[in-house]
């Protein structure tokens, strides 16, 4: 049972990112091909909003097995 | 340039955070064999292994590795990246001040073919307008003798004609004399016959031209 | 510790090679960083220096070094993440420290620029009112656990980035197994290869900016 619920909640949790990561992609994108001179800037600003967003995933995939073992 | 700011770390530097390094390093792994700390049984329960006298090892390791690696190894290949970026500037300054030096030249060339080709245009219409004029008094000279030959020409034609006229009433005067002379066997040769000969003959003459 | 000697032991020699190059170029007289690895590091170095200028500004350049040796070291160990069933930073310790170090020497680098009052004061936010005090003390315990959870974060998302694709590999290796292909080995090379630079970038990037926002008010007040 508890595995179950590790399983969906990490899964909802890739959800969410994956989304979080595609919105960040997706304007990114945008903003380059508006602005092709700019390219450079975004990139690294895209990338680390990137990290940020990835990093809740992680956060995600290390806490809840930790909790899940407290209420044990 | 600025960077040239940038100067290698000190030995003393070196030596204390060599020594500041070791003594972490040590340390780290005293900590690492013997001490047991609570929270870190707590995370290795959920899942995450840390081991803080590693850690505290690891930034030993990195006290060192910065200052040996700044000090041993950017600093020379800082200094020759650097020597590289002076010498490159050198050269395209010197590049850029042969191109400048190569734009006056082209500008003062083509100054000078532009001036010799302003002269060459005007020597040329210069050239055309005399041999205009030539032509202008060349035309004019033979107009001119044209005209003077046909005048003499028309002067000639009309004495001529004039001569041949007076001839013509003469030789008809004469005839008629003649012809009367015979019809009358009379000399009717007088002046005043001739000169009504010549009255008629005004009347029947038609006028020539 | 047995990696992070290796990786140490990669990144000397790389160094020392491409001094090697540089001084025998010098020495003949040919053009320097033709050769191989000296033109590998220059172009490491100005990659560096580029980010440091362009996050903090024209005096990011003091913090080369340091975000050097931080990017070389990253990517040599991520480097070896891709070849070995470990390496230093698939090991929380080694990037826990790496962040506190980093971290650490943000601070210090805040309490040189704006001395120790002035360091602290960056960490109140903006001048309020003195009614407002009680959002000014709220704002600097925030700050003081968002400090906190920097080190937190620049450790566990490297490691993570790095056992996750470890982990991932070895999840799919067992799918192969059957066919003794090693699936997730071969199919998540490529990921696994922009792992490698962009989580090394996004380290130092990431120092950068802590740096920037710590050096670089002077400009702004």
């Amino acid at each position: 049972m508890t595995g179950q619920g590790l399983g969906i909640g990490i899964g909802l949790a890739a959800l969410g990112v994956g989304i979080g990561l595609g919105l960040i992609g997706f304007s990114a994108l945008q903003g380059m091909a508006r602005q092709p001179e700019a390219i450079s800037k975004l990139q690294v600003v895209m990338l680390i909003a990137l990290a940020f967003v990835e990093l809740v995933f992680l956060l995600t995939v290390f806490i809840v097995p930790g909790t899940m073992g407290a209420f044990r | 340039m600025a960077e040239a700011e940038l100067k290698a770390p000190s030995k003393g530097a070196l030596i204390v955070s060599a020594l500041v390094g070791v003594a972490l390093m040590v340390g780290g792994m005293y900590v690492s064999k013997n001490v047991k700390l609570s929270f870190v049984e707590t995370l290795e329960h959920q899942g995450i292994l840390l081991d803080p006298g590693k850690t505290l090892a690891i930034i030993g390791v990195f006290l060192i590795l910065f200052k040996v690696l700044d000090n041993f190894y950017y600093a020379p290949l800082r200094d020759a990246i650097n020597e590289r970026n002076n010498s490159l500037e050198a050269t395209f300054t010197e590049a850029a001040a042969l191109r400048s030096e190569m734009d006056g030249l082209k500008s003062e060339y083509e100054g000078r073919i532009s001036a010799t080709e302003a002269s060459a245009r005007a020597e040329i219409q210069a050239e055309i307008n005399k041999a205009q004029e030539l032509r202008r008094t060349l035309e004019s000279e033979a107009r001119a003798k044209a005209d003077e030959m046909t005048r003499r020409a028309t002067d000639e034609i009309a004495a001529e004609k004039a001569r041949a006229l007076g001839d013509i009433r003469l030789h008809v005067a004469n005839l008629t004399l003649q012809a009367t002379e015979k019809l009358l066997s009379e000399n009717m040769d007088n002046e005043r016959n001739r000169r009504l000969i010549d009255e008629f003959l005004d009347k029947v003459e038609v006028p020539t031209a | 510790m047995l990696y992070t000697g290796l990786v140490v032991a990669i990144v000397f020699a790389t160094l020392s090679v491409a001094m090697g190059n540089v001084r025998s170029a010098q020495k003949s007289g040919t053009p320097v960083f033709r050769k191989l690895f000296g033109g590998l590091f220059e172009q490491v170095y100005l990659f560096v220096h580029q980010m440091c200028t362009g996050t903090i500004g024209p005096h990011g350049r003091k913090y080369v070094p340091m975000i050097l040796t931080v990017w070389l070291i990253i990517f040599v160990s991520n480097a070896v993440a891709l070849f070995m069933p470990t390496s230093p930073t698939a090991d929380l310790s080694f990037t826990l420290a790496m962040a506190l170090m980093c971290v650490g020497y943000v601070q210090w680098e805040g309490i040189r620029a704006h001395g120790l009052i002035g360091h602290l004061k960056h960490f109140a936010g903006p001048k309020l009112p003195p009614a407002m005090f009680i959002v000014t003390m709220m704002i600097f315990v925030i700050e003081m656990i968002s400090e906190v959870m920097k080190n937190v974060s620049l450790s566990l998302r490297l490691f993570g980035n790095i056992e996750g694709g470890h982990l991932a590999v070895t999840s799919m290796n067992q799918l192969g197994e059957a066919f003794y292909v090693p699936a997730g080995a071969l199919i998540l090379m490529p990921i696994k290869l922009m792992t490698v630079i962009v989580q090394a970038m996004i380290f130092t990037m990431l120092t950068c900016v802590y740096l920037a926002l710590v050096t670089g008010n002077e400009d702004e007040h």
